[in-house]
Parts: structure tokens; C-alpha cells; sequence
């Protein structure tokens, strides 16, 4: 049946890992003390411009704020920003660290070329998110329709080929388009769920009766407005 | 192998709900009691189980559980290949007929049965966990509504609501049930007097509150076609009775409105199986798992054993055979497997037609809530994705002299948005997907990505703040609402055994299905229902057929086609119709064969009809209602 998606073959993070405890939370809470690099050895990839990867995952939090639309204080809530050159901040690192899973999952899945480019307008264009988006949307199509497929990462935690994209991409085509979940982690901290004011069905850190109030409602006991689109420090 | 067979005073086939009620009230009282599991044994935690289903790319009900339906590359395992197969919601659209890929045979049948159900311990553990109670003239319809009618299809029952009463009070305290009982008088519903549930009702989401303004004034000229008898100006949305903790109940924590009743509560917040069966064996029930009963043994009329077969892995093959002796015998396999095993028991050619089947009836009569759903947009938010999936419904339309001429339905009301379909079209996946990917990639699957939904262009690809404020704008806005309609029995949809052959080597089932004509009158008050409730919500309809919808059929509504389809509700009930009459039915109101005097049938395999109620509090009763008689019998053998 067409509503079938493939199933990830990749193996994910353990559960005690990818966690009960939302990115949120877990922020809010202790320092954490898992030693997980902030940028990962970039193994298996046929992204060869690994010259600066620190810089490079900073343009890639930039590029991913612009066009998810998402302040990158919640996409890297450790995030901290260099007030003299924002390409010098460290990425910083969290315990869930999905940033490093979809980098190297587009450096391992993408054509490195697109992914240059991509980094090459989010540095050149850092300081005005508004510029990216017009860049990529003006790029070759390689390189926007990775751009999307690395949104659709951050919303749903799942892969979207830009080729499968690109077949699909006339204007108001009905079709579905296979993709596969890259982790029980990325499933559960895709960002569209807490967009539309809600969370990952079977992955929820609210209480009992939540659902009878407004998520918006300041006086409830998880109340209070959603961080999703803080304004960035920087 | 008889000289080598385990022995016990009462075997159990099936450890779901039924078996593992029954085992736990023959332990309490000291009687020996082992299961013959299928599947997998108990997992000492779920966390296998969760993983699985994060991971999973489409996650339909079976997700979380094995056996896989997918291999690794995902492509379908071929149901000959694995050893206790089981249908997938995965293997109900355009591959429903091709055995390759789905374990059911249905290469015969009209329309295609869409319910599925696991084989592990425990049973079907992803039920929603709705509980409301059968009312009182589902057990008579005949009585009630049949007088005088030539060929009347819905039979009464041979016990009444009264006689079930008493061990309903008793299946709402093992399940764990929320509800308000002052809430619950609706349809002649009566009580056991200052009964209260065991636990408060869960709060109505913001949808059900919505949903209740905005039917609490009707107009009675809309609501005519109802035939309810009596003049319809208001329909009551009422909390919907669930076993789901609305506070700490037998060390299982309350509901955290993890969204995801079905297929796996994250928390066990939701009564599951494995729970009670947990107890049995910490009071001496034997399970055996890894193991399929493949014969009903007979011996002068009695049960005299149960050959299994065992495994080691998913994919098989037969480890050993084996064999199971006792004084007393319960199938409690389900609609499908218990018919299928009663069917497969030749005996060696001296029971051509199975065991227990004088009657011809055994695999007849089988029977869903085929259900009606409706998809719309609300002009403002309602905040689904959250709290429970199901936390109220419209029970009042129930019953009613509407009944001599159509189905009943229930409505229940969705809180998961287009989460399970978006619009009912199966051809483009789930949401927040496909919405999400409309927007990012100028496609329009959902049929949101149209200006007057958007405030943007036609098929607008976004990214950005107007990607977010979109999104969040529509997908909050989303909902469906479910009218779970009542089968009648058919002795043609009918359960027998396929010449395709499982993993083990036995017969696969085979199914012949259709909707008659008194159900799908059902479905035409539910669309003239639905548009009414849709106008007074201000909501636009985005339900619709897939092209290639094997569960399509065309109905004429108000002078106009209108192409329909039906879900299925995990309801697989009344192939072994329990009767008072031997030649009509399998079991008396005891459960109890009607041949054979130590073997009982329990499920909801026994239902002669189903009302609109989920069916899984009344096997429930019914399976407590047997434990005493079989406590009963064992204590006269013993004295």
C-alpha cells in the first residue's frame, strides 16, 4: 500500500539515549555530561570540505534556522554565539545533539557539491535570514531541493530524497513520496509536533488533563508560550 | 506423544483478554491453568516495543509488535514464511488480495475485511481502551425491533442485559475503567445501584468541547431522518467510558496524553492484557509461548487434548510437536484463529467439519463495525495531537425504532487530527507529513495548500516563519470524527481455511466479507449526520475516496452519489454465535460448546449480533461470567 515508508535500516540510539526526557527538559535541567563531540568526524562521508567542521555546523544551524523558520537556540539549545563573528560561535553541545545526526546523515546521503553551496550562502548571507531563503530559492535545483529535504529532516526526523522531491515538485501535485525515519530519536524530536502546539504521538513529557486546555494557556501547568520561535540571542 | 503430554485441569488457547481473565479467576481459586501463547511470551518492559514503532515509517497499529510484516529493505515477508502470521493495516489496500503480502486470504471475498489483531501474550494490546457497555435492546434486537418482520437479520441473544450486569461492574474494576456514572444514563443504561466506576472520567479535549457547543441546538426538521421516535433538538457529547487511569490504579501511573492509545501506550497508562496475566502467573498459570495449537483432540464426545506445534523464530520452522491434556478446555483465540483451529480439528477424517460444528455455524457470521469517517477543517484551532485518541462520543443515536429499518452507530470523536488518513485517502500517507511536505515542496496531497486555507498562493512551497505560521495555523485545525456502524450477521462472511499454508504448514484463514444492505443503510444516516454536524461546527469536509479504494461502494443520499468507504475497527466478532438453539448457534450462554460439554469458546467470536459498543468490556464480563461456571464445574468434579 502507498501509505507504506521505508523502514530505517540504520541502527538508531539506544532508548536510554534518545531519551524520556524532552531536549527541553533535559536543558533546563543538568549540564550533561555524556561526552559527545560537538561536531562529529565526518566517517564514511563524501562531503570532502571538512576543513573547518565547527564553522561549517555553525552555517549549517544557520542555513536550518532560516529555513525552518526555527530560532537555532531551540535546534542547538547549547548554542553559543561568538558577539564579534557569529561563524567563530561554538555549536555547542546537548544531550540529545540531533544537529550532529542530521549532519552527518546529509554529508553520508547528499551530493557534496549541494552541500557546499548551501553552507557557501548561509556564511556569505549569516546575518539576514531573509537572504538565505531568497539565495536557495534562486540556486539550482540540486541544491533546493536538498534545501527542503533538510527542512523536512528537522520537522519530521525523516528523509526525503531531493530527487523524489524534485519529480514531485510541480505546483499542487498529489502524490505520496517514500521516506524513512533516521532514528527513534529524529522521530521523536521532529519540530512540526510542537509547531502546531501539539508533541511526537507516544513521545509526550506533559501531564494528565493537559489536553483539555489551550497549549497557549499561561495558567496551566505547562503553560506558558511555546520556545519554538524565541527570537535569537546574537 | 500422548504418554508425553503436559497436563493441567484447564487448558487455555490464547492468552488476550479472554484467556488471561479466565486464568487469572482459575488461579485465584487454586485450579491449574496453562496457555498455549502463539507469539512471544511477556516482555519485561516495553521498550523494544517502543523503539520499533519510533522507527517505523508507517505506523499502522501492528508497528510496534512482532511479527514483521517488512523485511529490512521493506519489502513484505511472504506470510508462508512466517510461523503465527497475523492481517496488517499495511495489507488492506490494493494488496488486500495478493497472499504474498497479506496473511489473510480474501482472494474470494467481495469487499475486504480491514481489521487486524496481534498474536502475542496478551493479546491485542493495540486496542484504544474504550469501554462503553452494550445497552439493553442490543442484546434483544429481535425481540424489540423484529416483530413482525419477514427475515429480520438481528437474532437476540440467550442472556439479557441484567444477566450481564453484575459481572460488567466486575470487568470495569480488572480494566481499570474511567467514567461518570450519572453521565452514562443514556439508551435505557441502568445500574447496579450507587455503582461508581472505579476511577473519575477523563477530561474532554478541546475538539469534544467544541464539538458539544456547537450540537447543543439542532434543529429537529435536520435531525428527522435520525427516526429516533422522538424529536432531536440537541445531541449530548458525553465522556467516553475508557480503561485508562485518570489516577494512579493498581501501581499503573495516570494518563499523560501520550496520543498514542494505538497502538502502544508508552506509560501503560491504558489496560493492557499482559497486566492481568502478569497476576495469573504469579498465581500459578502456566504460559507456554512460542507455541500453536493445531488440533482440538476428541474422544467420545469430549476434548480430550490439544496438539501444538512450537518454534523458536519468527520465520519458523516447527521446532517439535506437542501436546496438552486437562479436564477443561477454552479456546480463546479470537474471531479468526478459534474458528480457523476449531476447523482444522479432523480428528483423522472422524470430524470432516471441525470439532464443535453440528451446527454448520462455526466461522459464520463474522462481523466488524465497519466504520464512516469523516475528515474536516475547523475555522479555528483545536489543538489535536494530543491527550487521549478518543476522549468522547455521541452515544444517544445508539438505539431507536430507526432500528427495524438500519444500522445503529455510535460517533466517537478524534483527537489525533489527520494522523491516521489524512481526508481518508490512504494513496498519500499520515499527517503531519503530508502536510508538512505540501508546504515545503508546493504539492498539495492534503488539499490545504490552496489560498483560501492558506492566505498564500496556490501550492505555495515555503520556508521559514511562513512555513511555521502555516503550518501551526492548519494542522491545528484538523480533525475527524468516526461513526462506528452495527453488522449485521451474514452466514456468508464467513471465516474457513485456505489452501495457502502459514509457516508451520497449517492452513492459512480464508474470509468472504460484504456490507448488507441493513448496514449500509447505517452509512447513509451517518453522511446525512455527518454534513449536519460538519455545517453547525463551520467546518469545510475534506473527506474523500482514494481512486483505488478496495473498500469503495457507491451510495444514493438526497438525489445524489456519494462514493463511499469504511475503515475497520480491530473488531472481529461472531463466528462461534452463542444461542439457545443448537442448530443456529456454537455455544450456549455459558460459552459453552454446544457438542462437546468440557470445551468453551470465549471472545467475542460469541456475539450473535454487536450493537455499537467496542466489543471488549462485554468479552470481557462474558469471560468472568465463564470462569465462575467453569470454577463451578471443577469444584462438582472434585467433590
Amino acid at each position: 500500500m502507498d501509505q507504506r515508508r521505508d523502514r530505517n535500516t540504520e541502527s538508531a540510539e539506544p532508548l536510554t539515549q534518545s531519551g524520556k526526557i524532552s531536549r527541553r527538559a533535559m536543558v533546563a535541567g543538568a549540564v550533561a555530561t555524556t561526552a559527545v563531540a560537538a561536531v562529529l568526524p565526518l566517517s564514511n562521508s563524501t562531503f570532502a570540505q571538512a576543513s573547518n567542521p565547527k564553522q561549517d555546523m555553525v552555517a549549517f544551524l544557520l542555513l536550518s534556522e532560516a529555513l525552518t523558520g526555527v530560532s537555532r537556540q531551540t535546534l542547538a539549545p547549547e548554542f553559543s554565539a561568538d558577539s564579534n563573528e557569529i561563524l567563530n560561535s561554538d555549536p555547542g553541545i546537548d544531550p540529545i545533539n540531533v544537529k550532529n545526526t542530521y549532519f552527518e546523515w546529509i554529508t553520508t546521503h547528499a551530493a557534496p557539491s549541494s552541500i557546499a553551496k548551501l553552507l557557501q550562502i548561509a556564511k556569505d548571507s549569516r546575518k539576514t535570514p531573509g537572504a538565505i531563503i531568497t539565495q536557495v530559492s534562486a540556486s539550482d535545483d540540486d541544491t533546493k531541493f536538498l534545501a527542503r529535504s533538510i527542512v523536512l529532516l528537522w520537522y519530521l526526523g525523516s528523509w526525503y530524497e531531493p530527487a523524489d522531491l524534485k519529480a514531485n515538485a510541480s505546483p499542487g501535485t498529489r502524490h505520496a513520496i517514500s521516506s524513512t525515519v533516521v532514528s527513534a530519536k529524529a522521530y521523536t524530536q521532529g519540530l512540526v509536533w510542537q509547531i502546531a502546539g501539539a508533541h511526537p504521538m507516544g513521545y509526550s513529557n506533559l501531564q494528565f488533563g493537559y489536553w483539555s486546555r489551550d497549549p497557549h494557556d499561561l495558567n496551566g501547568p505547562n503553560g506558558g508560550p511555546l520556545p519554538l520561535f524565541s527570537p535569537s540571542k546574537s | 506423544m500422548a504418554g508425553n503430554c503436559i497436563t493441567c485441569d484447564v487448558a487455555i488457547v490464547g492468552s488476550g483478554f479472554a484467556g488471561s481473565f479466565i486464568a487469572n479467576e482459575l488461579s485465584k481459586k487454586g485450579i491449574k491453568v496453562a496457555i498455549l501463547e502463539a507469539g512471544p511470551g511477556v516482555r519485561p518492559n516495553f521498550n523494544a516495543f517502543m523503539k520499533t514503532f519510533y522507527e517505523a515509517g508507517a505506523k499502522v497499529p501492528e508497528s510496534p509488535y512482532p511479527p514483521a510484516v517488512l523485511d529490512s529493505k521493506g519489502k513484505f515477508i511472504d506470510p508462508a514464511h512466517v510461523a503465527a502470521g497475523r492481517p496488517s493495516a499495511l495489507t488492506t489496500g490494493s494488496n488486500w488480495k495478493d497472499p504474498k503480502q497479506a496473511y489473510l486470504d480474501q482472494r474470494g471475498s467481495k469487499l475486504p475485511f480491514k481489521s487486524t489483531y496481534e498474536r502475542l501474550a496478551g493479546g491485542t494490546s493495540h486496542w484504544m481502551g474504550l469501554t462503553p457497555r452494550l445497552v439493553p435492546h442490543d442484546f434483544q434486537m429481535q425481540t424489540t425491533y423484529g416483530k413482525g418482520q419477514k427475515d429480520f437479520p438481528l437474532p437476540d441473544w440467550p442472556i439479557k442485559y441484567e444477566d450481564i450486569l453484575p459481572f460488567y461492574d466486575r470487568a470495569e474494576a480488572e480494566l481499570g475503567v474511567a467514567a461518570d456514572v450519572d453521565e452514562q444514563h443514556f439508551a435505557n443504561l441502568s445500574f447496579t445501584p450507587n455503582y461508581k466506576y472505579p476511577m473519575p472520567r477523563i477530561p474532554a479535549s478541546l475538539f469534544d468541547q467544541r464539538v458539544g457547543q456547537a450540537l447543543a441546538d439542532l434543529s429537529d426538521v435536520d435531525t428527522a431522518f435520525l427516526g429516533m421516535g422522538k424529536s432531536v433538538t440537541a445531541l449530548k457529547v458525553r465522556s467516553l467510558p475508557s480503561a485508562r487511569n485518570s489516577q494512579p490504579y493498581r501501581n499503573r501511573r495516570a494518563c499523560a496524553g501520550n496520543t498514542n492509545c494505538i497502538p502502544i501506550c508508552p506509560i501503560q497508562a491504558k489496560f493492557d492484557p499482559t497486566i492481568t496475566l502478569n497476576e495469573a502467573m504469579n498465581g500459578g498459570t502456566r504460559l507456554i509461548h512460542h507455541a500453536v495449537a493445531s488440533e482440538i483432540l476428541l474422544e467420545n464426545g469430549l476434548v480430550s487434548g490439544i496438539n501444538y506445534i512450537t518454534y523458536d523464530h519468527e520465520g519458523g520452522p516447527r521446532t517439535g510437536n506437542r501436546c496438552l491434556k486437562a479436564k477443561i478446555y477454552v479456546i480463546a483465540a479470537n474471531g479468526i484463529e478459534t474458528p480457523r483451529l476449531l476447523l482444522m480439528s479432523k480428528n483423522e477424517g472422524k470430524t470432516p467439519n471441525g470439532v464443535a460444528n453440528s451446527s454448520d455455524m462455526v466461522g459464520r457470521h463474522l462481523m466488524d463495525h465497519p466504520q464512516y469517517l469523516g475528515w474536516g477543517l475547523l475555522p479555528q484551532p483545536v489543538f489535536p495531537y494530543r491527550g487521549p485518541l478518543v476522549t468522547s462520543a455521541i452515544g444517544d443515536l445508539c438505539d431507536g425504532p430507526f432500528r427495524t429499518q438500519r444500522a445503529a452507530f455510535r460517533i466517537s470523536l478524534g483527537n489525533e487530527g489527520w494522523n491516521s488518513l489524512v481526508g481518508g485517502n490512504a494513496q498519500f500517507g499520515s499527517d503531519p507529513n503530508v502536510t508538512t511536505l505540501d508546504f515545503i515542496n508546493g504539492m498539495n496531497s492534503s488539499g490545504l495548500n490552496k489560498q483560501n486555507f492558506s492566505q498564500l498562493a496556490d501550492n505555495s512551497a515555503l520556508f521559514g516563519t511562513d512555513l511555521t505560521r502555516t503550518l501551526g495555523n492548519l494542522i491545528s485545525r484538523q480533525f475527524r470524527i468516526a461513526f462506528p456502524i452495527e453488522q449485521s450477521p451474514d452466514p456468508n462472511n464467513r471465516v474457513t481455511l485456505s489452501s495457502l499454508l502459514d509457516g508451520l504448514g497449517l492452513p492459512r484463514p480464508k474470509i468472504a466479507y460484504d456490507i448488507s444492505d441493513y448496514t449500509r443503510q447505517g452509512f447513509v444516516a451517518a453522511v446525512r449526520l455527518r454534513k449536519v454536524i460538519f455545517k453547525k461546527l463551520g467546518a469545510t469536509d475534506f473527506t474523500e475516496r482514494g481512486d483505488k479504494d478496495p473498500a469503495g461502494f457507491d451510495m444514493t443520499i438526497d438525489g445524489k452519489v456519494e462514493q463511499l468507504t469504511y475503515g475497520g475497527a480491530g473488531h472481529v466478532m461472531g463466528t462461534y454465535r452463542m444461542g439457545v438453539d443448537r442448530k443456529t448457534s456454537v455455544v450456549d450462554s455459558m460459552q459453552r460448546s454446544h457438542d462437546h460439554e468440557n470445551l468453551y469458546l470465549v471472545g467475542s467470536g460469541t456475539f450473535p449480533t454487536v450493537g455499537t459498543a467496542n466489543p471488549t468490556l462485554t468479552l470481557s464480563a462474558l469471560a468472568l461470567r465463564t470462569a465462575d461456571d467453569i470454577i463451578r464445574k471443577v469444584h462438582s468434579q472434585k467433590a
